[in-house]
């Protein structure tokens, strides 16, 4: 199956995913603005896959959680940071492995 | 023990419980082994993911510097006007392959990469900065799109591991010893009261000899 | 609880196959896919499907049943696994460089080599 791409981000990131041809940016202002739009995002058959910035992605919590553990496996949703490089300092991914396995794995922190 | 109590103490429900012990143990020992299949597709794609995320974030930071010349030299609101005239049809192709119940998607490399004619801005009033900055996002892109799906595999096989060890660890540490536990409660329980009734049977066939 | 074990266990198996796919099946097909019990669609890699179809004479690409079944049974060994059918039983030898049988028996460790390998033509299945 064909999908499309779909970017929430400041003006920054979408406007460099656009020059890179993704169809689909919204430039977030309002958090309840934006999460109007991600529901759109997540109800369109089309969208096979969101990237939204961490910032973003926060600030839209609770709901956002809230959507992730109700969608089905497509939109798969990646947050990214945006131009300040900005992620949460705990990373989910390594929550997981320690509650999981137990042990502390480095996921490097790719900062450049 | 409270559940032991609350069960009376008969052959029938003797045999109820060994059978549910049985099948708590089967449910066990096949749940350990999902379990362990689990733990290494999940260190598996762990391994793809943090060098996905590497590679794909330093990309994307790179992008973000050129950007922010291309604002600096061409101006803001030119460059998100160029943004806005570029052709967006990027297209993923997304399918899905199956671990253990587990569904998770397959993206095939998309292809972002094209030339400064194919974006579709103008090329008058644009400057070679802004092809830069394009050829720096598709390539970007193109690393994230790959690492969306390495991530969303980690995060469903983690989600599932997670479920599969508390099932585990509760047949493991509460179910099955509490049903033995009934169980040894029952053989005892059964075990005296067939000592009471043997007691009580020799005593009455004491009395009845002695009455003959 | 006896049901929450009941469901778990009836979930185990759910994304195998309804019907398996031969080799030579897949590789004709331009969009190799097989039909999950619980009704999903699981995709067939192309370039495992050419490593296949490397390892294998091609007169027997139609007894190649995809996916491959890796398959845990507790009650014959922990952490051991069958490979069943012998056009699947020789490839994975070939690819783990066993010798060649009709039935496999593979550890953890080579099902790992093995899933590394074959992440779309390989499936695990849990028998009780």
């Amino acid at each position: 199956m064909n999908y499309k791409v779909a970017v929430i981000g400041d003006l920054s990131t979408t406007t460099g995913m656009a020059l890179a041809g993704v169809p689909y940016t919204y430039v977030h202002k309002k958090r309840d603005e934006t999460l109007a739009k991600l529901k759109e995002f997540f109800g369109d058959k089309q969208i096979g896959l969101i990237l939204l910035t961490y910032r973003i992605a926060e600030e839209l919590e609770p709901d956002f959680s809230q959507f992730m553990r109700s969608k089905s496996m497509i939109p798969v949703v990646l947050k990214i940071p945006d131009k300040t490089g900005y992620a949460p300092k705990v990373d989910e991914l390594s929550e997981m492995i320690r509650r999981t396995v137990g042990t502390e794995i480095a996921v490097k922190e790719g900062t450049g | 023990m409270a559940t032991a109590l609350t069960i009376s103490p008969t052959r029938m429900e003797l045999i109820k419980l060994k059978r549910r012990v049985s099948l708590a143990q089967r449910g066990h020992d096949l749940l350990r082994e999902k379990m362990d299949a689990l733990v290494m597709e999940f260190f598996d794609v762990l391994k793809k993911v943090q060098g996905s995320r590497t590679r794909a974030l330093e990309r994307l930071f790179r992008a973000y510097r050129v950007l922010s010349e291309c604002f600096a030299t061409m101006g803001t609101i030119e460059t998100v006007e160029s943004a806005r005239e570029t052709k967006r049809e990027l297209q993923l192709e997304i399918s899905s392959r199956h671990v253990m119940g587990i569904t998770v998607p397959v993206i095939e490399d998309p292809k972002v990469e094209r030339n400064a004619l194919a974006r579709g801005y103008s090329l008058y009033t644009t400057s070679s900065l802004l092809d830069e900055t394009s050829k720096e996002f598709e390539q970007a892109l193109k690393l994230l799109v790959k690492h969306a799906e390495l991530e969303a595999s980690a995060f469903a096989i983690g989600k599932e591991l997670e479920k599969t060890k508390r099932r585990v660890n509760a047949l493991e540490y509460i179910l099955i010893p509490k049903l033995q536990e009934t169980i040894k409660f029952i053989s005892m329980r059964l075990d005296e009261m067939e000592r009471e009734n043997f007691t009580r049977l020799k005593r009455i066939k004491a009395i009845l000899e002695e009455r003959r | 609880m006896d049901r929450l074990i009941k469901l778990e266990l009836s979930r185990l198996n759910v994304h195998l196959p309804e019907k398996r796919m031969t080799l030579r099946e897949a590789l004709s097909s331009s969009k190799p896919e097989v039909m999950t019990r619980n009704g999903g669609k699981h995709a067939l890699n192309r370039e495992e499907l050419e490593f296949l179809a490397g390892l294998l004479p091609e007169k027997n690409w139609n007894e190649l049943q995809l996916p491959i079944l890796i398959a845990f049974e507790p009650k014959f060994g922990k952490s051991a696994a069958r490979i069943s059918g012998k056009a699947g039983a020789y490839v994975v030898s070939k690819i783990l460089d066993k010798e060649e049988a009709e039935e496999l028996l593979i550890y953890r460790p080579e099902v790992a080599i093995l899933r590394k390998k074959l992440p779309t033509t390989t499936q695990y299945v849990f028998i009780g």
